[in-house]
C-alpha cells in the first residue's frame, strides 16, 4: 500500500535515512527573519526628533496596543469614554500576542494559550463569555467552556529515551526512585495550590497582586528555583529537566535564575473549574492569543493609531504632550491629552519619559529574555514510535520548547501540511550576549539549528519544510527574578505620575501572561476614570 | 611478466571491485527490504548481515572442493550470483504477499547469495595464484574487496534507494555481475572451455534483466494486488486515501486505505441495517442527509422511501463519488443512486460542512470509517453530535455506524453514552455481517416516541419485522460492563477504547 513511496524516501529506517536527511538539507528553504519593528523601536534610541508638525487634543491617550493597552482601552470604551487614541508602533496591535496566517490556517507569533480562567475572576470570565469562550450564563453553578476552544486530545507528548510518551512529566524509562521525587514534587504543588495564608488570601493567585502577603510563602521570592528544588532534597535530574522546562516555558528563564515563588506560582495559581473542564485544561486557536487579541480589537478599531511610534511624553501645567513618529508620513505630530497610560515595557516607557532615573532603575533590575518564534510550514513528517502528533511536542534535553502544531485546532479531515510554531526561549547566554548574537544570526542559520534539533524526532523534516519564517522578540518578557514579585520595584515603577500618567504592562505585574495584562489595563483604566469623575 | 598476463591481472582485480560492490549491496537490499517489510529494522539488519557472513563462510569452505577449470567456475557463479542476488528483491517483493513463509524465501536467498559469493574471493585468488605473488596478491584483492564495499555502503543510501528504488538496484548489480561474467567469457574463451555456451547464457540472462528494469513499476503494481486475495480492478490515490476495488468470481469488494468497505456479496445487509430502522419509523421522511457513504449504497436503499424528497450527501472525497457515479460496474451496484435527481453530492468536510449548515434534516445517515485515529475520533465527539442534533427536526433520526458491538464493546457503548450526553435518545442495534462479523449502529433522535420500525418497505433481502426483533437484542458479550466516558475532542475516549479493543482483538 504504503510500498511505493517508502522506496522513495526510504522512512523509518535510520540506518539509512540519517545520511540522506543530511544530503537532502541543500534544498532551499524559504522564508526570511522578522523581528517585532525592532528598527522602528530602535529610532526612539537613535535618532533626534524634528519639532512636531501637527497638533490634536485627546482625553485620553493609551501608548501601547498589546493585551494591556487593549484592555484598557476596552474598560474605557466600557464607561463611555470616546475622546481616546490608542498608539502602537507595529502595523497591527496585539503587541506579543501576535498572529500571522496562510492558506493552511492561523498560527501564532507568540502567546498561544491561556490556561482555564480561575473562576473568581469575573471580569475576565465575563471577557471569555462575551467572546464566546464561555457559553453558560454568569449564574451558572460552573461555567461550561465552548470545546472548539478547550485544546484537543491529544495535547502534549514528550520525546524521550527514544520514544514519545504521552504529556510532559517525564515517565517513559525514568526509574522509579525519581517518579517517586516526581510525584512529590506534584504533592507539594497541589498542597500550594489549595493553601492560604495567615491573611485569608491564596498563597499563588493570579494576578500575582491578589497572593497572600504572608511571609512563609513570600519568602520563597529571596531563592531561585533551583535553590528551592535543592533545599527539598529533589536532585532527580528528570524532574530538574521538568521544572526548568516550565520555567522556561511560561517565563524565558531557566530554573535557576528564577524565583522559588513565581516558579511555584506556574503550578499553584490555576485553579480554575468548569463544567467540562479543569485547571489543566488550556484554551486554544489556531492563531494563538490572536484569537482573543482580536476579539478586544472588535469595538476599538476607531481609536487605533498603528505605526505611531511614541517619542515622547512631556508635562508641563498639567497638561500631558505626547509626541509619535508617524512611520508612515515619516512626520512627528503631537497629541495633547488629560490622561495617558503608558502600556509599554519598562526600558521604553523609561526612553519616552526621557527619565534617566527610571532608566537606570529598570536597567538594574530588570532583564528581559530573548526569544526566537519560528513558522514552519511543513508537509505530513515521519513519525518516531509512541504518541501521536499532539498539541504540544516536546523533546527532551533540548534547547528549544519543541512545537505547538498551529492546526491542532481544526475539525477537519485528512489536512496533510501543518503549521507548526516552534519555540526558542535564548537562555544560553546572558540576554544581553543572547540578543546580539540572535540579532546577527542569518535565516539560514536558524533554519538550520531548528532543523538539527527536530531533525532527531523527524527524520525526514529537513525534506518536507516548505517554509520557515522566524520573529526575534528581542524584549519579549521582563525575567521573575527573586525579589521583583514580592521585593518594592513594581510599585515604584508602576506608581502614577501625578494622577495623569499611569502604567500598565506585564513588566509590572511580576510575570508575563494574558490575565496579567487583562487586569493591568483594567486596573489603569480605573485610575484613569477616577482621575476624570474627580474633575468633572 | 608479461604485459598480456598483466592486463589480465587488472581485469581480475577490477571483477574482485564489482563483485564486491555488488555482495555488499546484495546485503543491504535484503536488510532494507526485510525491515520495511517485516518492520523492526534493528533485528532485520542484524540478522540478515550474522546469516549472509555466515555463508560467505560456507562458500569459502566449499571453495576448496573446486579444483579444476577455475575460471570457468568463476564465470558461473558470477552468472548465478547476477541471476540470484539480481532478482532477489524483485522475488521478494512479488512473494511478501503470497507466500506464508516469507522469511523462509528470504533466509534462503540470503543464504544462496552468500554462499555464491563466499565462494568468489578465493576461486579468484587461486586463479591469480600462479600469476602474482602470493604477498601481493592478498593485499591487491582484499584491497579491492574493501574499497568496493566501502562504495556500496555509500552509494546504496545516497544514490540508489532514492532515485532507483529496490527492485532496480538490485537488478542493476545483477547486470553489473553478468556483465562481469560475459567479459571475462570472452576475454578468456581461449582458456575456457564452452565458453560459447557461457555467453550464450550471459546474454539471455543480461537480456532478461534489462526487462525487468524497465517493468519494475510493474512488478510493484502487481506485488500490490497481490496483498488482496482478489484481482485488483480499480486502483488509485487520492489527496484522502487509497481507493482499491478488487473482484472474483463472486463478489466485488472496495478498500479505503486497505480496510474493507464492503462486499457485494453481502453489503446489502450493512446498508439495510444502516437506513431502514431509521427511515422505516419515519412518517415522512423528507429531507435527508447522508455523511460519508460516498459509494451511494446507502443513497440507493434511502430512495426506496416515495416520500424522500432530497438526499444531501456529503463526501470529503470527489474521487469517490465521482467513481460511483460513473463507473457502469458501480454505477449497477448502486442502482445509479448518486445521478439521481434527488440526490445532491457535496464534497466537503463533513465537520465543517455541518457546522455551517442551517438546514434541519428529518433523516440524517452517518457512515464515517471506524475510529481508528484521532482525526477522525473527532466525528464521534460531543461537539459533533451537538451539530448533528441541531440539524435534526425535532421528531428526526439520525443513524450512526458505530464499529463492532462484538469486538470492540467499549468502543460501540461509547459512541451511545457520547450521543446520550448531547440529550439525544438512543435505541443501538446490530446484525451480523459476514464480511465485517456482528456490525452495530446506533439511532439517535431529539424526541422520543416514534412509530418504531411501522413502515418497512417490501421486499428485503435481509430486513423484516421478525429480524429487527433479533438486531435489537445484544447477549452479555456484546455489553460494555462498565461505565464509559463521554468521547470529548479533548479526551479522545473513543479512539482510546476502539485501540486498546481492536488490537486486542487483532493479535488473536
Ligand atoms: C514568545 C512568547 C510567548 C508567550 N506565550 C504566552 C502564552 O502562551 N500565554 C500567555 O498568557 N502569555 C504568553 N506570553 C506573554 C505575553 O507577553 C502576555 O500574555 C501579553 O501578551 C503581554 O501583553 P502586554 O500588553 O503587557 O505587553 P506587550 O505585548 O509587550 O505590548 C506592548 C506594546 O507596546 C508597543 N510599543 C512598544 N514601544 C512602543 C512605542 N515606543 N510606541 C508605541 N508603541 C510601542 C508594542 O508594539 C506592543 O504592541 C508570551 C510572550 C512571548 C514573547
Amino acid at each position: 500500500m504504503r510500498r511505493r513511496s517508502f522506496i522513495q524516501s526510504i522512512a523509518g529506517l535510520t540506518v539509512v535515512s540519517s545520511f540522506l536527511a543530511s544530503c537532502q538539507r541543500q534544498h532551499v528553504i524559504k522564508g526570511s527573519v522578522i523581528g517585532a519593528s525592532s528598527h522602528t523601536g530602535h529610532l526612539l534610541r537613535d535618532k533626534n526628533f524634528a519639532a512636531p508638525v501637527a497638533t490634536t487634543e485627546h482625553d485620553i491617550v493609551i501608548v501601547g496596543g498589546g493585551i494591556s493597552g487593549l484592555s484598557a482601552a476596552r474598560h474605557l470604551h466600557r464607561q463611555g469614554i470616546t475622546n481616546m487614541v490608542i498608539l502602537d508602533l507595529e502595523k497591527e496591535m496585539g503587541g506579543n500576542a501576535a498572529c500571522g496566517s496562510n492558506d493552511i490556517s492561523g498560527y501564532p507569533w507568540g502567546a498561544h494559550y491561556v490556561p482555564i480562567p480561575n473562576n473568581d475572576l469575573t471580569a475576565y470570565t465575563d471577557f471569555m463569555r462575551e467572546c464566546g469562550v464561555i457559553t453558560s450564563p454568569p449564574e451558572a453553578p460552573l461555567p461550561t467552556y465552548n470545546e472548539y476552544y478547550i485544546c484537543f486530545d491529544p495535547e502534549e507528548r514528550l520525546y524521550i529515551n527514544g520514544q514519545w510518551q504521552e504529556g510532559l512529566i517525564p515517565q517513559f524509562g525514568v526509574p522509579d526512585a525519581e517518579k517517586k521525587q516526581i510525584q512529590q514534587f506534584l504533592d507539594k504543588m497541589q498542597a500550594f495550590r489549595i493553601a492560604k495564608g495567615e491573611d485569608g488570601k491564596d498563597a499563588f493567585a493570579i494576578p500575582l497582586d491578589n497572593s497572600s502577603k504572608d511571609p512563609v510563602f513570600t519568602a520563597l521570592d529571596q531563592l531561585t528555583m533551583k535553590e528551592w528544588l535543592h533545599q527539598q532534597g529533589w536532585t532527580s535530574p528528570y524532574l530538574q529537566w521538568y521544572v526548568n522546562y516550565c520555567t522556561r516555558d511560561d517565563y524565558g528563564t531557566t530554573y535557576d535564575e528564577i524565583s522559588a515563588w513565581v516558579g511555584i506560582q506556574y503550578f499553584a495559581s490555576r485553579k480554575g473549574k468548569g463544567s467540562n473542564a479543569d485547571h489543566h485544561d488550556v484554551l486554544t486557536w489556531p492563531e494563538g492569543n490572536g484569537w482573543l487579541a482580536a476579539h478586544l480589537k472588535k469595538e476599538l478599531q476607531p481609536y487605533f493609531r498603528n505605526e505611531a511610534l511614541v517619542a515622547r511624553i512631556q508635562e508641563e501645567d498639567g497638561k500631558l504632550t505626547i509626541d509619535y513618529f508617524d512611520v508612515k508620513e515619516s512626520r512627528l505630530k503631537r497629541i495633547n491629552a488629560r490622561q495617558c497610560i503608558l502600556a509599554v515595557p519598562q526600558f521604553v516607557a523609561g526612553r519616552i519619559l526621557h527619565d534617566e532615573a527610571r532608566i537606570r532603575k529598570v536597567h538594574q533590575h530588570i532583564q528581559y529574555s530573548p526569544w526566537m518564534v519560528a513558522n514552519i510550514r511543513s508537509n505530513a513528517l515521519d513519525e518516531r514510535t509512541g504518541y501521536a502528533l499532539s498539541w504540544d511536542n516536546v523533546i527532551y534535553d533540548s534547547p528549544s520548547l519543541g512545537y505547538v502544531e498551529a492546526t491542532h485546532q481544526q475539525v477537519e479531515q485528512g489536512k496533510k501540511q501543518k503549521n507548526l510554531t516552534y519555540y526558542l526561549p535564548l537562555t544560553g547566554k546572558s540576554p544581553v550576549e543572547e540578543r546580539k548574537a540572535a540579532i546577527e544570526r542569518t535565516h539560514t542559520e536558524w533554519v538550520k539549528m531548528i532543523v538539527d534539533d527536530l531533525d532527531l524526532v523527524h527524520p525526514d523534516i529537513a525534506a518536507n519544510i516548505e517554509e520557515v519564517n522566524v520573529m526575534i522578540w528581542g524584549h519579549a518578557m521582563a525575567r521573575p527574578l527573586p525579589g521583583t514579585a514580592h521585593g518594592t520595584i513594581r510599585q515604584e515603577l508602576g506608581a502614577s505620575i501625578n494622577d495623569r500618567l499611569h502604567f500598565a504592562h506585564t513588566d509590572l505585574a511580576g510575570n508575563s501572561l494574558f490575565e496579567e495584562a487583562f487586569y493591568q489595563g483594567l486596573t489603569a483604566a480605573q485610575k484613569v476614570m477616577t482621575q476624570l469623575s474627580a474633575k468633572i | 611478466m608479461s604485459k598480456k598476463e598483466n592486463g589480465a591481472q587488472w581485469l581480475l582485480l577490477t571483477a574482485v571491485f564489482v563483485i564486491a560492490t555488488c555482495g555488499l549491496i546484495y546485503e543491504l537490499v535484503a536488510g532494507t527490504l526485510a525491515s520495511y517489510l517485516l518492520g523492526d529494522s534493528i533485528t532485520q539488519f542484524s540478522t540478515i548481515i550474522g546469516v549472509y557472513l555466515f555463508s560467505m563462510g560456507i562458500g569459502s569452505f566449499l571453495s576448496k572442493y573446486f579444483s579444476k577449470n577455475l575460471l570457468a567456475w568463476f564465470i558461473r557463479i558470477e552468472l548465478l550470483v547476477g541471476l540470484v542476488g539480481g532478482f532477489s528483491s524483485a522475488l521478494l517483493f512479488i512473494t511478501f504477499p503470497l507466500a506464508a513463509s516469507f522469511r523462509l524465501i528470504l533466509y534462503a536467498i540470503v543464504l544462496i547469495t552468500g554462499i555464491l559469493v563466499g565462494l568468489e574471493i578465493p576461486l579468484l585468488m587461486r586463479i591469480l595464484e600462479k600469476k602474482v605473488e602470493f604477498k601481493e596478491l592478498v593485499s591487491r584483492v582484499f584491497t579491492f574487496d574493501y574499497i568496493g564495499a566501502l562504495l556500496a555502503s555509500l552509494i546504496f543510501p545516497l544514490l540508489l534507494v532514492p532515485h532507483l528504488g529496490l527492485i532496480r538496484t538490485s537488478l542493476f548489480f545483477g547486470i553489473l555481475n553478468v556483465g562481469v561474467g560475459w567479459y571475462l567469457a570472452y576475454k578468456f574463451s581461449g582458456e575456457v572451455r564452452q565458453a560459447g555456451l557461457l555467453k550464450a547464457s550471459a546474454i539471455i540472462l543480461l537480456l532478461s534483466q534489462l526487462v525487468c528494469f524497465v517493468f519494475s513499476e510493474k512488478i510493484m503494481t502487481y506485488s500490490e494486488a497481490m496483498t488482496y486475495d482478489d484481482n485488483v480492478v480499480y486502483s488509485t490515490s487520492t489527496p484522502y486515501q487509497r481507493i482499491v476495488i478488487t473482484k472474483n468470481k463472486h463478489e466485488l469488494r472496495l478498500f479505503l486505505n486497505g480496510n474493507l468497505q464492503f462486499s457485494t456479496a453481502d453489503e446489502y445487509r450493512y446498508h439495510e441495517a444502516l437506513v431502514h430502522p431509521t427511515f422505516s419509523s419515519l412518517s415522512n421522511p423528507e429531507q435527508v442527509l447522508v455523511l460519508g457513504g460516498g459509494d451511494g449504497l446507502a443513497v440507493r436503499e434511502i430512495l426506496k422511501y416515495p416520500a424522500v424528497k432530497q438526499v444531501t450527501l456529503v463526501d470529503l472525497d470527489p474521487a469517490m463519488t465521482k467513481l460511483f457515479s460513473k463507473q457502469r460496474m458501480l454505477t449497477m451496484l448502486n442502482d445509479s443512486s448518486l445521478l439521481n435527481p434527488k440526490v445532491r453530492v457535496h464534497n466537503a468536510d463533513a465537520f465543517t460542512w455541518l457546522r455551517n449548515n442551517k438546514t434541519k434534516f428529518d433523516a440524517i445517515v452517518v457512515d464515517f470509517p471506524d475510529p481508528s485515529n484521532f482525526s477522525i475520533g473527532k466525528l464521534y465527539s460531543t461537539t459533533f453530535y451537538q451539530l448533528l442534533k441541531h440539524a435534526l427536526r425535532p421528531e428526526g433520526i439520525a443513524v450512526i455506524q458505530s464499529t463492532s458491538p462484538y469486538v470492540a464493546p467499549k468502543s460501540f457503548w461509547c459512541v451511545d453514552t457520547t450521543l446520550k450526553a448531547v440529550g439525544l435518545h438512543t435505541i443501538a442495534y446490530h446484525n451480523y455481517v459476514p464480511s465485517f462479523g456482528e456490525w452495530g449502529y446506533i439511532m439517535a433522535t431529539p424526541q422520543e416516541p416514534h412509530q418504531w420500525f411501522s413502515h418497512i418497505p417490501a421486499p428485503l433481502k435481509f430486513l423484516n419485522p421478525t429480524t429487527l426483533q433479533q438486531m435489537l437484542t445484544f447477549p452479555e458479550d456484546m455489553k460494555a460492563h462498565q461505565l464509559l466516558d463521554i468521547n470529548k475532542l479533548n479526551n479522545q475516549a473513543l479512539v482510546k477504547y476502539f485501540e486498546e479493543e481492536w488490537s486486542k482483538y487483532l493479535e488473536r
